[in-house]
């Protein structure tokens, strides 16, 4: 078969000078999806009529949050002055938790358009997606869209994109939503965006960028061919996990899957290999040809790293065995989900989970509560904590409650991350006396122009996850954006601060805390928690202790009346369901040492508001 | 002892008036608002044709209760009416059949009580529910504090020597001096007996809607504590009997019927919506109005729905239910109804209970201490089976 043109069913090779792989990358609700979807409508990929609203975010969950979690890919076949055009579209997670996820999807392309909004301009995704996509060597596609907004103002993000070095008259202009401006969008492509540059005849390497599962195929594994070939029925090891299978099926993203015999240095497509688990198929790792294999893999690769970890324990301890089932099978789906049995005294059997951040936590507990009917107490999240000992081993410490006692303890190091803030001027002082309660370290002062700045700091991931960007929000009227990414592990001064009910220390509501806040930290969460704990029998004293040194105390006073006096006329029945209710209720909380705790309480750090 | 307690075979009769004149706030009762003398008519004459063809205990009948709704706007000779249908079936109907009727100090005169008397009602329950004018407004009371005063007068004048009055605590915005005031109003007019009410807010009434847009705020915990507590110690202080959980009465006025309920003795209720029980079957009637008429007059049953309980059941409710009362629950009569011994089907329950201090024994009998009284849905919640999710 020649490498040249063949528009056949089933499959086309195309010379790779007619291919154009590129990437949609934009801060979030700037319109990255709708700009998507345009194009594949006007590409004919998918008529009017299949169109649902953002077909590429394909779960529910993203539509209704109206972000990507799951990198997808879509193939466009395009008119370019008579010729036809093979275009790769790669979506990527529009999350800062996703950053590995996104910088993967980049570097399986030549180009991005970088969306921005004519009315909010450039925000701080946008500066990090786009020197994430700088560092790939991206040719880089300036896109204004919803100039269709009454308050949009092309003329500023033009400004704007000059000052963060790109060229501003290459900015098209577009309103994705009324379909303005999408053709030459698409011109852009194939003009800017330079053809994959691989060598057809050398061993095959190929960038794993996404994997799906499915009950039927098994593992769809999302891969852009940099050198060589693959073809039906050749057995492929991958390079990091070093597992070898044999193809089954390959195909390209139409966006329906559509099955081809070959996919050649280039092209992007998908293969099935009767593959188990996404587990075997990591992010970012190489496929090669067993028979034949590369000498060196694509660089980059790095395997999942949890950085957030939460205790998830099934409120019914009958559902134990229904939780670990819904895990595995989420995990089949997600490389980045680690678990591992956990036993807390409070609250029984359940799991120790890590995540990529508070988002993939938060997406994965709904998805268990929601698609497994789970009814789930979930732990304050927290970070993990490199502990040496004073043996001079070290520890990674990702449950609060197992922070060794500080006798034990030369130093603890935490994550760090650098963090960038761009806000309007008016709200600079708002912003870094936030970032200073958070422990940060101040970097950087900059103007985007005369109204908008960007504020850098070093601040511990811990701290970004109480509420920091809920703060951000309230503190700077919705203007601020933020992103961020991980530097490294620092020292820091952190203990252990215990909560005690009854006397008994409650291990799921453990917290590292660092010394300096700890008394603050602990009347907060001792108030919050006399809030959120219903008067039982008993007094119940609430206390929160550093080792044997209580730091705040709190006191749920004893139920005084719990009677039901109404006489329903004879509706025994009514009254008993009633109590039945409440005994169903009180089922649902945990019970430590005769103190019923509800569900909430186990998140109350979470909701205690830092001084301001 | 059982001798002083009902046989466990009496049994009493409900009859449900659901027409009101307004619907108050808090009410989630089978009423209706808007219906003419006419509906009163044929309503009772489904009463009538419903008791005629119902199935009746064996017993004795020791009670009928005239409850709504408000039975106090049917004309008097309709109760009476009723009632001579009522002594067509039962023929030891004597005096000592206690026949309470529910009346709205709104909607009654002296002569109206005056006919009820004549008829055969013996024992009024009076809704007073609060002794101040913006109160007794803001739940759509369709009367006043001197409507109070006056209702309790006339009925003393036209007879009754057993007259109850009903008050509501925990009102929106109820202070607890208002609360004092409501019921040291109430006992200078000297009731026999006394049904006091903790506002229960309602899913889909008018309270439940201002609860939940704050136009209506409820009384804390401890404010409703306090006021509970004060009750019990005024009424105690006025030698009033705390018989059942939310009744008192002076000796020897408690209400026979309110306590049928509690012993799973057999009651049959009649008119829409109303529930029955007998030997571990409970059953009630569909609610709407119009259709309970209809179905009378071609002769159908109004049966909605009902359960069966087990014997197991049977034993927890009559627990639960029984401690409700201050007598408690008596084991002997226990063992002589379910042939099985109390402190055995509930052993670990009942000891656990004591524990708690919540319920003590005295001899044969079983009962809620004061702080169980205080803690009873804690106590009633562990009689209760597990069920599934």
């Amino acid at each position: 078969m020649s490498a040249i043109s063949c528009q056949c069913d089933g499959g086309s090779y195309l010379e790779p000078e007619r291919i154009r792989n590129f990437s949609i990358i934009a801060h979030i609700d700037h319109g990255k999806s709708t700009l998507a979807d345009r194009l594949i409508e006007s590409t004919g990929a998918l008529t009017h009529r299949e169109m649902t609203a953002q077909v590429l975010d394909s779960m529910d969950l993203e539509r209704e949050r109206g972000i990507t979690i799951k990198a997808q890919a879509v193939r466009l076949d395009y008119e370019y002055d008579g010729q036809s055009v093979e275009m790769n579209l790669i979506d990527t997670p529009g999350h800062v938790d996703f950053t590995y996820e996104v910088s993967r999807a980049l570097q399986a392309c030549e180009g991005a358009i970088l969306v921005v909004d004519a009315a909010q301009g450039v925000q701080a995704q946008t500066l990090a997606n786009l020197y994430m996509a700088l560092e790939h060597d991206l040719a880089i596609i300036p896109v204004i869209n919803k100039i269709d907004l009454p308050n949009a103002d092309p003329e500023r993000v033009i400004e704007e994109l000059v000052e963060i070095g790109l060229d501003g008259t290459e900015a098209i202009l577009v309103s994705a939503k009324q379909g303005i401006g999408i053709e030459a969008v698409l011109r852009a492509v194939v003009q800017r965006v330079p053809s994959p540059k691989g060598d057809g005849t050398a061993p095959l390497r190929a960038l794993i960028f996404d994997s799906r599962f499915d009950s039927y195929k098994g593992v769809l594994v999302y891969i852009r061919v940099i050198d060589g070939e693959l073809k039906v029925g050749d057995t492929v090891r991958f390079m990091a996990t070093e597992k070898e299978f044999a193809v089954t099926e390959m195909g390209v993203f139409r966006p329906h899957l559509t099955a081809i015999d070959r996919l050649s240095s280039g092209e992007v497509g998908y293969f099935a290999a009767a593959i188990k688990t996404v587990q075997d198929t990591r992010v970012g790792d190489t496929v090669t040809n067993a028979q034949r294999p590369a000498p060196a893999a694509l660089p980059g690769y790095r395997p999942a790293q949890p950085m957030v970890f939460s205790g998830l324990y099934p409120v019914d301890s009958q559902d134990y065995g229904r939780l670990r089932e819904a895990l595995e099978k989420l995990q089949l789906n997600d490389a980045s989900l680690t678990f591992e049995p956990e036993t807390s005294v409070a609250l029984g059997f359940g799991f120790r989970a890590g995540f990529l951040g508070l988002l993939h936590l938060e997406v994965i507990q709904e998805r268990l509560e929601r698609e497994y009917d789970l009814s789930l107490i979930t732990t304050a999240p927290n970070v993990v904590y490199q502990v040496t000992m004073v043996d001079k081993t070290i520890l990674r410490v990702d449950n609060p409650a197992l922070m060794p006692t500080p006798g034990d303890i030369v130093s603890i190091e935490e994550p760090m991350v650098d963090a960038s803030i761009i806000t309007p001027t008016d709200y600079i002082g708002a912003v870094m006396e936030l970032c200073q309660e958070r422990r940060g370290t101040f970097r950087d002062l900059s103007y985007m122009d005369p109204k908008r700045a960007m504020i850098q700091y070093r601040l511990p991931l811990g701290e970004i996850m109480y509420d920091f960007f809920d703060q951000l929000k309230s503190r700077t009227r919705g203007y601020a954006s933020f992103d961020y990414h991980l530097v490294g592990l620092e020292a820091a001064d952190l203990v252990r601060m215990d909560i005690l009910l009854n006397g008994q220390i409650v291990d799921a509501l453990s917290v590292i805390v660092h010394r300096d806040r700890a008394y603050y930290r602990g009347k907060a969460l001792a108030e919050k928690l006399r809030e959120l704990i219903p008067r039982q029998m008993f007094e119940v004293p609430i206390q929160a202790a550093i080792g044997s040194r209580v730091v705040a105390r709190e006191t749920v006073r004893a139920m005084r009346k719990d009677v039901l006096s109404k006489c329903y006329g004879g509706d025994i029945t009514r009254k008993r369901k009633l109590l039945e209710k409440q005994k169903e209720g009180k089922k649902r909380m945990k019970s430590v040492g005769n103190v019923e705790i509800p569900q909430e309480a186990f998140m109350a750090i979470l909701r205690v508001d830092d001084p301001s | 002892m059982i001798e002083d307690d009902f046989l466990l075979t009496d049994w009493g009769l409900y009859v449900h008036i659901p027409f009101c004149q307004a619907r108050c706030t808090y009410c989630d009762f089978n009423t209706v608002t808007h219906m003419g003398v006419d509906d009163h008519q044929s309503y009772m004459d489904a009463l009538a044709a419903e008791w005629e063809r119902a199935i009746l205990p064996s017993g004795r009948l020791i009670s009928v209760f005239f409850g709504g709704g408000t039975p106090s706007l049917v004309d008097p000779s309709l109760i009476g009416r009723f009632l001579d249908v009522v002594r067509e079936r039962v023929r030891e109907f004597g005096p000592d059949v206690e026949v309470t009727l529910e009346a709205n100090p709104g909607t009654v005169t002296r002569e109206h009580f005056v006919k009820l008397r004549q008829v055969g009602v013996n024992r009024l329950s009076i809704g007073a529910q609060a002794m101040q004018e913006s109160h007794l407004k803001a739940l759509n009371r369709i009367h006043g504090v001197t409507d109070i005063r006056r209702a309790v007068s006339d009925a003393r004048d036209a007879g009754f020597d057993n007259v109850s009055l009903d008050a509501i605590y925990g009102l929106p915005a109820q202070s607890f001096a208002e609360w004092q005031e409501t019921l040291t109003e109430l006992l200078k007019l000297k009731p026999d007996h006394l049904s006091l009410y903790r506002l229960q807010v309602e899913e889909g009434t008018p309270l439940a809607d201002g609860v939940r847009k704050g136009t209506l705020i409820m009384p804390d915990d401890d404010r409703m504590a306090d006021m509970a507590d004060f009750a019990e110690a005024t009424l105690d202080d006025r030698g009033f009997v705390h018989y059942e959980i939310s009744n008192w009465s002076r000796p020897g006025f408690d209400s026979r019927h309110n306590q049928l309920y509690w012993t799973l003795n057999s009651y049959l209720g009649l008119g829409a919506g109303a529930h029955s029980y007998h030997e571990g079957r409970r059953w009630w009637n569909y609610r709407g109005v119009r259709r309970y008429i209809e179905t009378q007059r071609a002769g159908e049953p109004a049966l909605d729905d009902g359960e069966i309980l087990s014997h197991l059941e049977q034993m927890r409710e009559y627990v639960w239910l029984g401690l409700r009362r201050q007598r408690g629950v008596n084991r002997e009569r226990f063992h002589t109804k379910f042939h099985e011994h109390l402190d055995e089907v509930f052993e670990t329950t009942v000891a656990e209970l004591t524990d708690l201090g919540l319920v003590e024994s005295q001899d044969a009998i079983l009962k809620l201490t004061g702080r169980g009284r205080d803690l009873a849905n804690t106590v009633f919640r562990k009689f209760m089976a597990e069920v599934a999710p």
